[in-house]
């Protein structure tokens, strides 16, 4: 039997009186596929409507071709990485790993053995012992990817998952998403960076004001978003350095400096960022701690889409 | 680029439809949440309120020890002498069963789901394959585990130093303790059992319990009428008096609380208790089935 990974059929969510969707209806197919919005589109109310944790207050949403609210069992199947970030404190990445995966029905050895490889895929196995209170936002990022993967589910619903990361483990995350999908398990990834959602999928849905605004290839929407310019933070040892170096790239087109960041204006995001991270690798101009990007760019984006 | 390998997915198995086993899955969330709920924040606030009887114990040794307190005295010209065990009594009576039990009760009971929603860690349990039903009972074992792990050392340690004093005997008293071991561990599964449905239904589920327990049942528990057999502790009277003195003063005291009125015999206490239990325990596993957790963002 074939069926779609997520079928959204006419599905409104209201919180009250504010809309969070507005009549979505939609088929995400096998592969990975880019959930790409601005903050407040609508896209964490999607996520989590797909992984049961809202009920629709119309409309209906199946997963695997079931319905996922009130289906606990369905969860064997899916794994999710929230995007916010709360954990037990208190508990090793290692624990707090296992007591999850335990909840999949695994015994106490195989929990513990699924949650080291898990730890291993992401790159944490060395720091498994560590409290998580005393992870980087970078390594609490991967250790909740470690307990989306850690059952091997077929679907992976991640919101935001690079947010805040270092470029190098930025990367990391990129080229492990990819490989997820290319081992044929179906990845939903939300962010609010085109250049991120651009480098692990040319499949796309574009979401804004809780609406599905274009689903399809990402090239078709490329031409408008390097109209635009293009915004990262990145907050490092030495700002004025990174800089001084940025000013040569013929993309940069202005450069401020906040607190312990500069913030960088760029028409040529692909460029940019694989410059920034050579300079990340290498490690010459200090060390670069968290890219981000504000939204604004986007925002006038899908602005220009709607029009 | 990547090119999606498939294209298309099995649908759902009969597998991963079938809901995981209730019990085996509460059993698992109680392993996770019984150290978290240990050292919580409200670890120091339990610590507070089950230290207490046991500062006062040692302070009451203090004062025998010295002889300051004779345990001898008169009331309306009759000789009246108190003596450890129904000091014990008196302490059970006072400071576990109305105070202690119902307070854990109402701060653990109706934080159960809340802790997890205001820490945004509900996230992680309710994508597994828990029902959310077996979450909430999980964590409502967790809750009898830590509660009871404090409490009852601290009624230990009460006994111990306390039932000896003034010619106390432990070895005569020791079935009573045992008797009131179970009666507060009664007490707090019943009342966190109707703190979790609280919980589960109301919005400012910690003002409700407050009001409950410091409004509601004093008032109506002396009330005459059939308005005291909605709370808990009219049921957990009826227990009281088969574990504590029979005679002396507490007898005296309990005589003039209860104010001719009839207590439940203990099948009704019991019967009356395992209802609220059951009836609180289903109704809140009920409703957390079919609520929605909406996160701050």
């Amino acid at each position: 039997m074939s069926v779609p990974v997520v079928a959204a059929d006419r599905v409104s969510k209201w919180y009250g009186q504010v809309i969070g969707l507005n009549d979505i209806t939609v088929d995400v197919r096998p592969g990975v596929t880019g959930l790409l919005g601005p903050n407040g589109a609508g896209k964490s109310t999607f996520l989590k409507l797909i992984t049961g944790q809202l009920k629709p207050s119309k409309g209906t949403i199946r997963v695997l071709g079931e319905p996922i609210w009130g289906n606990p069992g369905l969860y064997r199947r899916l794994g999710f990485c929230p995007e916010q970030d709360s954990f037990y404190e208190r508990m090793t990445g290692l624990q707090w790993v296992t007591a999850l995966v335990r909840l999949n029905g695994l015994s106490d050895t195989a929990a513990t053995e699924a949650a080291r490889q898990a730890l291993d895929t992401v790159g944490l196995l060395d720091a498994a012992d560590k409290k998580i209170g005393a992870y980087s936002k970078g390594m609490r990022q991967r250790v909740k990817l470690a307990q989306a993967v850690v059952h091997d589910p077929d679907v992976l619903v991640l919101d935001e998952p690079l947010a805040g990361m270092d470029p190098i483990a930025r990367r990391k995350v990129i080229r492990l998403i990819k490989g997820w999908g290319r081992e044929g398990k179906s990845v939903l990834v939300s962010s609010h960076i085109l250049h991120e959602i651009e480098s692990m999928t040319s499949t796309i849905l574009l979401i804004n004001n809780g609406r599905i605004l274009a689903e399809g290839n990402i090239h078709q929407i490329r031409d408008l978003i390097d109209e635009h310019p293009h915004t990262v933070k990145i907050r490092a040892d030495d700002p004025r350095r990174l800089a001084h170096a940025f000013i040569e790239h013929d993309g940069v087109r202005s450069l401020t400096f906040e607190e312990g960041a500069v913030v960088v204006e760029t028409g040529k995001p692909d460029a940019f960022y694989g410059q920034l991270t050579q300079i990340a690798a290498s490690g010459e101009l200090g060390e670069v701690h968290e890219v981000s990007s504000p939204d604004d760019d986007l925002q006038a984006v899908f602005e220009y889409l709607v029009k | 680029m990547s090119t999606p390998t498939r294209s298309s997915v099995p649908a759902a198995t009969s597998e991963s439809a079938v809901a995981p086993a209730f019990l085996s899955s509460a059993w698992r969330i109680y392993d996770l949440s019984l150290g978290q709920m240990l050292w919580s924040r409200r670890t120091v606030f339990m610590a507070f309120v089950v230290g207490g009887p046991v500062v006062v114990a040692v302070i009451l040794r203090l004062l025998v020890t010295m002889d300051l307190v004779s345990g001898r005295g008169m009331v309306d010209g009759r000789p009246i002498i108190v003596d450890g065990p129904i000091i014990f009594g008196l302490m059970i009576w006072g400071f576990y069963l109305r105070l202690s039990v119902p307070l854990l009760g109402v701060f653990y009971g109706t934080a159960l789901m809340a802790d997890e929603v205001e820490d945004k860690t509900i996230t992680y349990l309710f994508t597994r394959p828990v029902s959310r039903g077996a979450v909430l009972f999980g964590k409502y074992l967790a809750y009898l585990a830590s509660t009871g792990l404090v409490v009852l050392p601290s009624v230990m340690l009460v006994f111990f130093l306390v039932v000896p004093l003034l010619g106390g005997d432990i070895g005569s008293n020791f079935p009573s303790l045992v008797t009131d071991l179970a009666l507060l561990t009664v007490g707090l599964a019943v009342y966190g059992a109707l703190f979790a449905l609280i919980g589960a239904w109301f919005k400012r589920p910690l003002l409700t319990g407050l009001v409950f327990i410091f409004g509601w049942e004093p008032i109506v528990v002396v009330v005459p009428g059939y308005m005291k057999r909605l709370t808990v502790s009219y049921y957990l009277q009826g227990l009281v008096p088969h574990a504590m003195p029979q005679e002396g003063l507490v007898s005296t005291i309990l005589s003039i609380l209860q104010a001719n009125e009839v207590l439940p015999s203990a099948a009704v206490s019991v019967i009356g208790l395992g209802l609220i239990l059951v009836v609180g325990l289903g109704l809140a596993t009920w409703l957390v089935e079919r609520r929605e957790y909406v996160l701050e963002q």
